[in-house]
């Protein structure tokens, strides 16, 4: 594969590196009144890139022909798929921002470059098929999240948001770093194939424990118990539109890069950590469940949700097999709807002079100050809890009847078991919408924008959507088996 | 007779996780306990400068901008570091390698013109 071949592969990523370095010399010179062009030219970047990715996705982009840069990047089907939901999100976290951080006169252009910095470093992080790529990737998102986690210097939530993520992040990442030097000294080498087929007889101590501080490190990115500490901390001391964007952007890019990492590098060695998933997948699915039920503030009831989604979907990745990891695509698809409905929707609780309201307290009887986003918000939450006939709960089916196939049956009862305590603290949102005494705080107007992005995401999880659910698992299936052809 | 050894990787997993989260709640418990001053007098207290009567409070703030220009020094001496294993194997990865190490200094070229321009370079 020629230097020009693959650099016809990563033209999605060119357009978001040469837009955010230009968009970087316009911030410069333009300053803060360049915040409105500068975000929407950001949108139109991510907006370029979804549409230079979907033909690889519809295509179900595989085989040799994906392999970019001496086998460092892979760019088939499943990290297209990945890069679309990325894109997306990337793309409703700079819609919803401008009329958050306008009010509080913090809105500057780095916001929108520092989204498509971290876009960029998601899609490396996606098609990673070597160690190396796979840290740059990781470290060019983190870094650009550090930053947009403390984005409002002068509030000490947000900047001990930054902080705390930023000394976890760089503990997470020392751990992966670990792990990786480990491998490849006790593999020769750093390349997803050559691990797989290194360790096909066998793991010796070194790699063992070489993966075991790998899976370790990535735990840590995608929240998943017991390295979930900093979620809702950061989460609640990060401004929303930040947060809206760490709950589902970034979800998507570590969940699909530890699958990847998992079934091509590990895939030899699938038993040495299915456990761990599994594992990780049931303590944070009751961590998450367990964690929420006590919680007041919205914000921080929302990271112990996305906890618990995570553990709902490294079910899937316990299966290791191809089902399984369709499955996590299906239901990933379906996470980044409810995420970013739920968060845009708890962007338009605001009260009269525009202040964002962000407890249980606020939003007593919506159901009769404003309706439409009540019901909105009341379709979002049914389906996070995987109420049927909403999307939601296909998400949930596509996952458990990949782990029974897989005779997982344990870990889908446990499951089950603990998603009817996880509807506990969704159905609260519903008891309290609608049937308490109303107390009227929410007052403030949204624009077009966020109704938009709400109704859509609406859409997304409502029934109708079950007409697409064939066209999207045609998709992921074809994606899951770009992994296969691996090596 | 159940093969224990099948659970290694989870029981290592597990220990790696306590592990950590124990790092974090004695370490700091253990270093304070340790490096502490249990009996404190103001002549303990007091901070020693070579000898001298201390000028100023030794945890007064240090001016952001030292950070600033810190953090640009580490950006550019970690370039020079990727210069060196590139220029002597320059004959081995020609034009793609030529090209691409100037794309990396024209990146670095419009971090430093904005951090120029936004007076990140400007002392007073």
């Amino acid at each position: 594969m020629d230097l020009t071949y693959s650099l016809g592969l990563v033209i999605p990523e060119l357009v978001l590196t040469l837009s955010g370095l230009v968009l970087l010399l316009v911030a410069a010179w333009g300053g803060n009144e360049a915040s409105k062009p500068v975000s929407i030219a950001a949108c139109v970047a991510l907006g370029g890139a979804f549409f230079l990715t979907a033909p690889a996705v519809c295509a179900g982009a595989s085989g040799p022909d994906t392999v970019a840069f001496f086998g460092q990047l892979r760019i088939d089907a499943w990290a297209g798929l990945a890069k679309l939901m990325i894109y997306a999100a990337a793309g409703a976290a700079l819609v919803v921002a401008p009329a958050y951080f306008d009010r509080l006169k913090a809105m500057r252009p780095e916001f929108a470059i520092l989204v498509l910095f971290a876009a960029l470093g998601m899609s490396i992080m996606v098609s990673a098929a070597d160690l190396l790529a796979l840290y740059i990737g990781l470290e060019l998102n983190s870094l650009a999240a550090y930053v947009l986690a403390a984005y409002l210097r002068d509030d000490d939530k947000s900047a001990e948001a930054g902080l705390k993520y930023f000394v976890l992040g760089a503990l997470a990442s020392g751990i992966l770093l670990f792990g990786m030097s480990l491998l490849y000294g006790f593999t020769g080498t750093t390349s997803f194939s050559g691990i797989n087929v290194a360790i096909a007889d066998g793991l010796s101590g070194g790699q063992l424990f070489g993966l075991i501080f790998v899976l370790a490190g990535m735990a840590f990115k995608i929240s998943a118990v017991p390295f979930h500490m900093w979620t809702p901390d950061v989460y609640e001391g990060a401004p929303t539109p930040v947060t809206a964007f760490f709950a589902s952007a970034p979800k998507v890019a570590a969940i699909a890069l530890l699958a990847r990492l998992s079934l091509e590098a590990f895939g030899t060695q699938a038993t040495a950590w299915q456990q761990i998933v599994g594992f990780a997948a049931i303590a944070s699915i009751v961590v998450g469940a367990l964690g929420a039920i006590g919680q007041q503030n919205i914000k921080r009831l929302l990271a112990f949700s996305s906890i618990n989604n995570v553990g709902f979907i490294l079910i899937g990745l316990a299966t290791a097999t191809l089902a399984g990891a369709s499955a996590m695509m299906i239901y990933l698809a379906f996470y980044v709807a409810m995420t970013v409905g739920s968060f845009v929707a708890l962007l338009m609780l605001k009260d009269a002079d525009g202040n964002q309201l962000e407890t249980f307290g606020d939003i007593k009887g919506l159901s009769t100050t404003q309706p439409a986003l009540a019901w909105c918000l009341l379709l979002i939450m049914f389906s996070l809890a995987g109420i049927p006939p909403l999307m939601g709960f296909y998400g949930k089916l596509v996952i458990f009847r990949a782990a029974v196939e897989a005779d997982l049956i344990a870990l889908a009862a446990i499951g089950i078991a603990a998603s009817v305590i996880g509807a506990f603290y969704y159905l609260k949102f519903i008891k309290v919408m609608f049937f308490d005494e109303p107390v009227d705080a929410v007052k403030g107007k949204s624009d077009w924008a966020h109704w938009a992005l709400l109704v859509i995401a609406t859409l997304v999880i409502s029934p109708i959507a079950f007409l697409g659910t064939e066209w999207l698992g045609g998709l992921a299936e074809a994606a899951a088996a770009a992994l296969a052809t691996a090596g | 007779m159940v093969d224990l050894t099948q659970y290694l990787p989870i029981l290592l997993f597990l220990g790696v996780a306590v592990g950590l989260s124990a790092l974090f709640v004695f370490l700091p418990m253990g270093v304070s306990r340790l490096t502490g001053a249990h009996n404190p007098d103001a002549e303990k207290l007091s901070e020693y400068e070579c000898g001298f009567p201390a000028f100023e409070e030794p945890r007064d703030r240090f001016d952001v901008r030292f950070y600033l220009i810190a953090i640009l020094f580490i950006v550019f001496d970690l370039e020079a570091a990727f210069l060196f294993p590139w220029a002597v194997s320059l004959d081995l990865t020609g034009w793609p390698g030529w090209i691409t190490m100037m794309t990396f200094l024209v990146e670095l070229l419009i971090g430093l013109a904005y951090v120029w321009k936004k007076g990140a370079l400007d002392w007073e």
